[in-house]
């Protein structure tokens, strides 16, 4: 695929948007693709990158990253008119709600874009959302008025330099009418939305990260256990995206 | 030029001699998505266990220079699930099946083995004697040259299909444990497995993978594993499959020109889920490139 955009959203967190071949109309909210970086020669295994938008009409797939090592800092600099060597999409996504009623979207950091997607498509199926955004500190906030073009965007920030001081859930009430729940970010976030909600009536679902090798289920590196450790599912190909029942987290 | 890839495997006729490794290609289902797997010479299906395996904690893999570690620890659905779910369906691929056996007795091994054979679902074993992952098992009979016998020798007794025994390299010296292999009565061998590694992360200050230390495998590894074929090639008369960051049909001619019959593609997978058919045809380029009719004319040919 071609780089049709680079941009850098704070200080390590980068928004790329391809343009090109890709089966654009396969893919649904909650999928990754698997990149190769460079000729795959130093590095040889791909990096798995949630779908943040994905768009038939205009064909343009944009993806959200944080440079952590050679990999993603390559990726970085990579130029328009670029070409890149996407695998995807790949995994299972977000299902649709099963209830009408609100919907909460819930993300942290890094796992913030993976949500939007999401949320464009039920903004657009008239779903009412409520979204809660968490952060580190101002400087790591991005997207938020991105997501508020969908339903109510609550910031939260851990140092309480832009919006709500705290963690998510310090930002949620259980005893509001939430029907289903969509949540992507830190394991510990993921964790402690499920402790918040439990005995509640909601549906909830986690998309979860791992270290990958394969991204198609061949290799059995990236796997998850199921709450009571006796099975294990693999986050490449029967995740991402799990409903919180399903998985040990 | 018409060029021949078919090799005659100990008995065992394959296409091209080319075959995904064990571990890197799980049952076939998923790579099979991506092209027709009767384009392979055959499929080495993961290690397959008495029981069910969860395998180790998570981080299981991650990237180094020119290769990777993995530790997954032998995770799979166990025997039982593997002859009734993953088999029957890889055996209606018209595609080779190498069952990749792991064990942590000898008792363990037989049994899987034997069930194995009679299943009909098969055409080889790979006897899994060198996975660096797990705490029994595995390279515990990998690592000593009469322990490895042994354990052949009671293996043989209940294998029908050919044998293959897969070698690790973490030893002093290979050749001495394909010759115990030979001697127990393996029909052919296959080297090499991962070279035992770490990486440490520096923000942590701790190993990335949660069981320490992994398998090192990719284009990293590649010279040790020719290494290995040539010197086992030179003493011992079996059939040899060789791997160890094999990515293009070069690097598969150079496996073949140290001695080996056929080859295993593994991490090369994950970089292009197209290798192995890719690989195929690379080979048969060169060889035509280099006016070479069959596999057999280069075999061996740098010993």
């Amino acid at each position: 695929m071609l780089v049709e955009e680079n941009k850098q959203l704070t200080r390590d967190i980068f928004a790329l948007e391809l343009t090109g071949e890709f089966p654009y109309e396969k893919a649904t909210s909650g999928q990754f693709v698997n990149l190769l970086i460079g000729d795959g020669k130093g590095h040889p295994l791909r990096r798995p990158l949630s779908i943040a938008s994905c768009n038939p009409e205009t064909k343009t797939l944009t993806l959200v990253y944080r440079v952590v090592g050679d990999g993603t800092k390559w990726l970085s600099e990579r130029c328009p008119g670029d070409v890149l060597d996407v695998l995807g999409p790949l995994g299972r996504g977000f299902p649709a709600p099963q209830n009408p009623g609100t919907v909460l979207v819930v993300g942290g950091g890094v796992g913030v874009p993976p949500l939007y997607q999401l949320a464009k498509e039920l903004g657009a199926a008239g779903f009412k959302l409520h979204i809660v955004l968490g952060f580190k500190n101002q400087d790591e906030v991005f997207w938020t008025r991105e997501f508020a073009e969908f339903g109510d965007v609550v910031v939260c920030t851990e140092d309480g330099s832009l919006g709500k001081k705290g963690f998510v859930t310090e930002a949620l009430n259980v005893n509001e009418n939430w029907t289903t729940l969509y949540s992507c970010g830190p394991k510990p976030m993921l964790k402690a939305l499920k402790a918040h909600f439990q005995g509640r009536d909601i549906k909830g679902y986690v998309s979860l990260e791992e270290r990958m090798a394969c991204g198609v289920g061949a290799c059995w590196g990236c796997t998850c256990l199921d709450p009571d450790g006796s099975a294990a599912k693999r986050i490449c190909k029967e995740g991402p995206v799990f409903s919180w029942e399903e998985v040990s987290l | 030029m018409s060029v021949d890839l078919e090799v005659d495997l100990g008995g065992l006729q394959l296409r091209n001699p080319v075959m995904p490794a064990s571990g890197c290609f799980g049952f076939g289902r998923e790579y099979g998505e991506y092209y027709s797997l009767d384009e392979l010479g055959a499929v080495v299906v993961k290690a397959t266990t008495l029981y069910p395996r969860l395998g180790n904690p998570t981080p299981r893999v991650t990237e180094v220079t020119g290769g990777m570690l993995n530790a997954i620890g032998l995770a799979n659905p166990g025997l039982d699930e593997v002859l009734a779910e993953e088999l029957p369906w890889l055996a209606g691929q018209n595609v080779p099946i190498f069952v990749n056996v792991a064990g942590d007795t000898v008792e363990d091994y037989c049994e899987v083995v034997e069930q194995v054979s009679r299943s009909g679902l098969a055409q080889a074993v790979e006897l899994n004697v060198s996975c660096p992952n797990v705490k029994l098992g595995g390279l515990a009979f990998g690592v000593d040259a009469t322990v490895l016998r042994g354990l052949v020798e009671e293996v043989r007794k209940v294998c029908t299909l050919p044998l293959f025994v897969k070698l690790s390299p973490n030893v002093t010296r290979v050749q001495d444990l394909a010759l115990a292999a030979a001697c127990g009565g393996a029909d052919g061998l296959s080297l090499i497995n991962t070279l035992i590694g770490m990486q440490i992360d520096l923000t942590t200050r701790k190993p990335v993978l949660a069981n320490k230390t992994g398998g090192l495998s990719g284009r990293a590894i590649k010279p040790v594993a020719v290494r290995m074929v040539y010197d086992v090639a030179r003493e011992v008369d079996l059939p040899i499959i060789g791997m160890g960051g094999i990515y293009s049909g070069r690097d598969a001619a150079e496996f073949i020109m140290a001695g080996a019959w056929a080859v295993e593609v593994g991490t090369a997978n994950f970089t292009d889920p197209y290798a192995c058919p890719r690989i195929i045809a690379e080979l048969r380029s060169f060889m035509q490139e280099e006016g070479i009719k069959n596999i057999e004319e280069i075999r061996g040919c740098a010993l």
